[in-house]
């Protein structure tokens, strides 16, 4: 190009960016009554945006999918749910009842034969004799008569149990991150929610590596002459609640942090100089602040460990399947209306709790004006107060999160640089290797890398205004906001592999329309609207506690003044839930890194594959290479979960 | 202030978002009109039938599907393969793709009439076909193979027809299920019989037949050695002697039988391969092939009912065949070669870590057609209630 060319170049750039400023000031005078127009109508139109990315990435999907549970060839039929209630297998003893549900007498009669033989019996039993300790303990036996639970039966069951785990490891590590100051606090709170965006098999390669016989804790142990202890083999329910824990423990956390970092302080004062003792006003006033982020959190890890998949077999085995076992052979077999059929009914039973938990969230009136936490007392102060009960007990429960936590996650990294001759950056050197040398068509670590910070920034910036709206339009409304709350978790309740395979059928393969048309959507785009949808829940389960337990007459008058509702809700209700809506944001992060089910269907053929896909596809006969890209999908998250929690910090306080 | 701003420019994304959703569209007329023109050409010259015209004339593009350690795993052939065949015939080019859910995607495709892209499928076994079969039209998906366009078809060994009765796959290579176990804590088993022996109490790791291909591999390996009527007998006798089903091959194997949770598991005969290669102690790299067995997994290749590169597909049929791509595919993907011994030229290494068992079985088409299902569901059944 000849340099007469470029200043010609240059001079038309020029004059195009003098017309650019003529078009932007133009732009500006409309921008600014469209502002006007907006701050009066902003939660309606994100709330019409927020429905119309639910209608495609969502409900067009799964409807796909659920509609052959109660239609064959175009006909209405109700007999795919009928045989799966009346099936044994699924249902246990509630099929008989399903299948006659008229027949009382015979029910009640086969009820009381039940009742009639159980027994009771007192004995000393030695539980830990595996252990090696000889520890006689009263024992209570109560021997019922089988009952048949049916695989919803037992998936219920571990599902319960694990959620009593998960808010058992939860709640000290909410208590101690709320109440106590060290030093790396709020890096810590930053990293709490790390193991959710783990890959499940990353999960059960880590438990296996720190509990298996030959495995970190056994290495540890036998340094001091103990074991080796069969931990996964002595128990594999047990071992499968403590990976649900894993998962789950940090949400509860992270969930009832955001809640005790918002209580109001002056009630509690306000109770003190009224005489309640220290522990009373803990029970009247903080308890009630802190019971809807609590139940909140155990309400999502039922659903969540009811809908868990694979971690359950590949820690426990096949005899603790759970229904979304089957729900992903039916679909693997094509056998699409039992599989819906199965899935629907896990999407009832998980929006029955939870409707049946927002009925009891919208029932609490806040009477919270300010976020104004209790001052944080420093975990370690001199040797004397460290020495205390209470401060040995934060040792004991820490030690138990080193193995429970740290140690799957340690034992992860240390896999990543090992194989049977030792230390070895072999599998590093893979990842290097493919990332230099790599063809088109295989996954290269650097994009994975960065697909997954572009999708998780840009699901946080789709997915807080989601949430905050859905939790604005729906608190306070009512029963009919109860609903709409409800229908908005579907996200949650929805079994993974069914929004997979809606997404494929529905949105890959496309629908067609008239006219020659093909309704498709993939890529980029269609990942992080799927990664928003799956995420904003979190936002909205974060904020709509502490919104409910507002003082609703704040609003109120900053309505009376004349504010408008969008005014209102920026300028006094989003301040004072801000830690609600940082700690949803960081879910909503996590939610976008961890995603795999959607992401792998809808990056197929593409470059947009991320960090757990790439994690995935490493995976062969050497696992080598996939642990160390788990490794840099811990560490690359651990990294940008600080990030995020910082640059939140600031709008909190 | 800066709060607002941002919540503000978040709206706009979301809204952005959605339009770029809802205005794509589909351009399928232009896509297929070029195919076709390119197939057409090419059937004229392949008539002639010389290899030396063949490779200079051949031309365009051919799509093969695959499953995702053909490309991406370590040192996978992929990459091999569509170098080599780029070098044979120079105007050609060999495109990857690898759908999500395997075969599988391919038969949902063909249900809802979408469009299907790939010429050829590079990895399918026998339960495919029965499940293309089960849920399209018998026969369908692939076309039946023209086995005189493909020279080399011969040179594949006896015992690996994979009895297709619609004629639409070739092997290309096989592996075998056996046991991998720990000599220094059991004995070898010499008999399934032996599994549920004290001896071997606690001692077996599975995988789960609805979700893992060995898994499925050796429940159909029961089935042949106890018939349909015995197996879930020995079953519960497995399990009554503590057999542990998991989920995947990967945390069986890495999981639990690398950290010595147990001393024996299902896995691949060609173990030792890996096991040398890492620098594990080969005494808990023993191989066991019961009732001296092996179950035979071949893997074979067929070209889709309306490819578009029909002269192409076929070239690669017959490429995947000769000496060196069944030396790199067996090598790098640690299988065992379809062709005869005297066609394939092998590292000593290969030979000796890699292990054939005395005797190939293998359940065939025919026996799985219309029982696969079931046979793996009544087996999980039994497991599972609860």
């Amino acid at each position: 190009m000849s340099r007469r060319d470029r200043f010609r170049g240059a001079v038309d750039r020029l004059s195009a960016v003098g017309d650019r400023v003529a078009a932007v000031s133009r732009l500006y005078t409309a921008v600014g009554s469209l502002r006007s127009w907006l701050e009066g109508h902003a939660l309606a139109v994100l709330g019409i945006g927020t429905a119309a990315v639910l209608a495609v990435m969502l409900y067009l999907p799964v409807g796909v999918v659920f509609v052959n549970a109660g239609f064959e060839d175009g006909v209405p039929t109700f007999t795919h749910v009928a045989d799966v209630l009346t099936d044994p297998f699924y249902f246990g003893f509630l099929a008989d009842i399903f299948a006659e549900p008229f027949a009382i007498g015979s029910h009640l009669a086969s009820l009381v034969g039940w009742v009639g033989a159980i027994s009771i019996s007192l004995s000393l039993e030695y539980p830990l004799s595996d252990l090696g300790i000889p520890l006689p303990v009263p024992w209570l036996g109560l021997e019922t008569p089988g009952l048949r639970q049916g695989l919803f039966g037992f998936t219920a069951y571990q599902a319960g149990l694990s959620t009593i785990a998960s808010v058992a490891l939860g709640l000290p590590a909410a208590y101690v991150l709320a109440n106590y100051e060290f030093r790396g606090r709020r890096t810590l709170r930053s990293l709490t929610i790390l193991p959710f965006v783990l890959p499940g098999i990353m999960v059960a390669v880590g438990f296996y590596a720190m509990f298996g016989q030959a495995g970190t804790l056994n290495s540890l142990l036998g340094a001091v002459g103990l074991g080796p202890f069969a931990f996964v083999e002595t128990s594999p329910l047990a071992i499968v609640i403590l990976a649900h824990a894993f998962y789950n423990a940090p949400l509860v956390a992270r969930i009832t942090v955001a809640a005790w970092e918002s209580v109001d302080r002056r009630a509690v004062e306000t109770a003190r100089s009224l005489g309640a003792s220290e522990r009373r006003a803990f029970r009247d006033v903080v308890v009630p602040q802190l019971a809807p982020a609590v139940l909140t959190g155990a309400l999502l890890t039922f659903i969540f460990t009811f809908m868990t998949f694979p971690i359950v077999l590949a820690l426990g085995g096949l005899q603790l399947a759970t229904v979304e076992v089957w729900i992903y052979d039916r679909i693997q077999r094509l056998d699409y209306a039992e599989a819906a059929t199965l899935a629907v009914l896990e999407t009832i039973l998980s929006l029955g709790l939870t409707y049946a938990y927002l009925r009891y969230e919208s029932a609490q009136t806040g009477f919270s004006q300010a976020a104004s936490p209790p001052p944080k007392e420093a975990l370690f102060p001199d040797l004397q107060t460290a020495l205390s009960p209470r401060r040995l007990a934060i040792v004991g429960y820490g030690l138990v999160t080193l193995v429970v936590f740290v140690g799957p996650l340690a034992s992860l990294v240390v896999g990543s640089v090992t194989d049977g001759g030792g230390f070895t950056l072999d599998h590093y050197a893979f990842l290097l290797e493919r990332q230099l040398e790599g063809e088109s068509f295989q996954t290269l670590p650097l994009p994975a890398i960065r697909n997954s910070l572009l999708f998780a920034v840009a699901t946080l910036a789709i997915a807080v205004p989601m949430g905050v709206v859905v939790s604005v339009l729906t608190a306070r409304a009512g029963r009919l906001g109860t609903v709409v709350d409800t229908l908005a978790m579907v996200p949650l309740a929805v079994s993974g592999i069914v929004f997979g395979i809606g997404l494929l059928q529905g949105l890959v393969f496309g629908i067609s329309l008239p006219g020659g048309w093909r309704f498709q959507v993939t890529g980029a785009v269609a990942i992080v609207v799927a990664h928003a949808v799956a995420a904003y829940p979190f936002v909205t389960r974060n904020v709509s506690p502490l919104l409910s337990g507002l003082d609703p007459a704040m609003v109120e008058s900053a309505r009376a003044l004349g504010a408008s509702r969008y005014r209102a809700l920026l300028d006094v209700e989003l301040p004072l839930v801000a830690s609600g809506i940082v700690a949803g944001a960081a879910f909503a992060f996590a939610i976008s890194i961890g995603e795999f089910s959607s992401t792998v269907i809808l990056a197929s053929g593409g470059e947009s594959y991320t960090m757990p896909v790439a994690v995935e596809r490493y995976l062969g006969r050497r696992s080598g290479p996939a642990i160390a890209m788990g490794t840099i999908l811990l560490v690359v998250t651990a990294a940008s979960f600080v990030v995020v929690d910082r640059v939140g910090g600031r709008f909190e306080r | 202030m800066r709060r607002r701003t941002f919540v503000g420019a978040v709206g706009g994304t979301a809204t952005i978002g959605l339009a770029g959703c809802l205005t794509q569209e589909n351009g399928e007329g232009a896509d297929s009109n070029g195919g076709d023109d390119a197939t057409g050409d090419t059937d004229a010259a392949t008539d002639d039938g010389t290899d030396g015209t063949d490779e200079e004339t051949l031309e365009g593009t051919v799509t093969v599907a695959t499953y995702e350690s053909m490309v991406d795993g370590t040192d996978p052939a992929g990459p091999w393969l569509k170098d080599e065949f780029g070098a044979t015939y120079p105007n050609a080019e060999l495109e990857w793709t690898v759908p999500e859910q395997g075969l599988t995607e391919y038969v949902q495709r063909a249900q809802n009439g979408a469009g299907i892209e790939a010429d050829v499928y590079l990895g399918a076994n026998i339960d495919d076909l029965v499940n293309i079969d089960d849920n399209l039209e018998a026969g369908g998906l692939f076309t039946e193979l023209d086995v005189e366009r493909i020279e080399r078809a011969d040179r594949i060994r006896d015992g690996l027809d994979m009895g297709d009765p619609h004629g639409r796959v070739l092997a290309y290579d096989t592996g075998y299920i056996s046991l991998v176990y720990d000599e220094t804590v059991i004995d070898e088993p010499d008999t399934f019989e032996d599994l549920t022996e004290p001896a071997y109490e606690d001692a077996l790791l599975a995988q789960n037949a609805q979700t893992s291909d060995p898994g499925q591999a050796f429940l159909l390996w029961t089935i042949d050695a106890f018939g349909e009527d015995g197996y879930l007998e020995y079953w519960a006798q497995l399990q009554e002697n503590g057999v542990r089903v998991l989920d995947s091959w990967t945390d069986s194997y890495d999981g639990a039988y690398m950290n010595e949770e147990r001393p024996m598991v299902v896995s691949y005969s060609t173990d030792q391969v890996f096991a040398n290669m890492a620098g594990h102690d080969l005494s808990r790299h023993q191989l066991a092939f019961p009732n001296d067995q092996g179950y035979a997994n071949p893997e074979g290749m067929a070209i889709f009912e309306g490819a578009e590169q029909l002269d192409l597909a076929y070239a690669f049929l017959d490429f995947a065949l000769s000496n060196d791509a069944q030396a790199e595919i067996a090598q790098r993907n640690v299988q065992f070669p379809a062709v005869e011994s005297e066609y394939v030229d092998l590292d000593e290494e290969f030979d000796e870590y890699a292990h054939e068992p005395p005797e190939a079985v293998t359940v065939g088409y025919d026996e799985l057609r219309g029982n696969l299902d079931g046979w793996v569901d009544d087996w999980a059944r039994q497991f599972a209630s609860q």
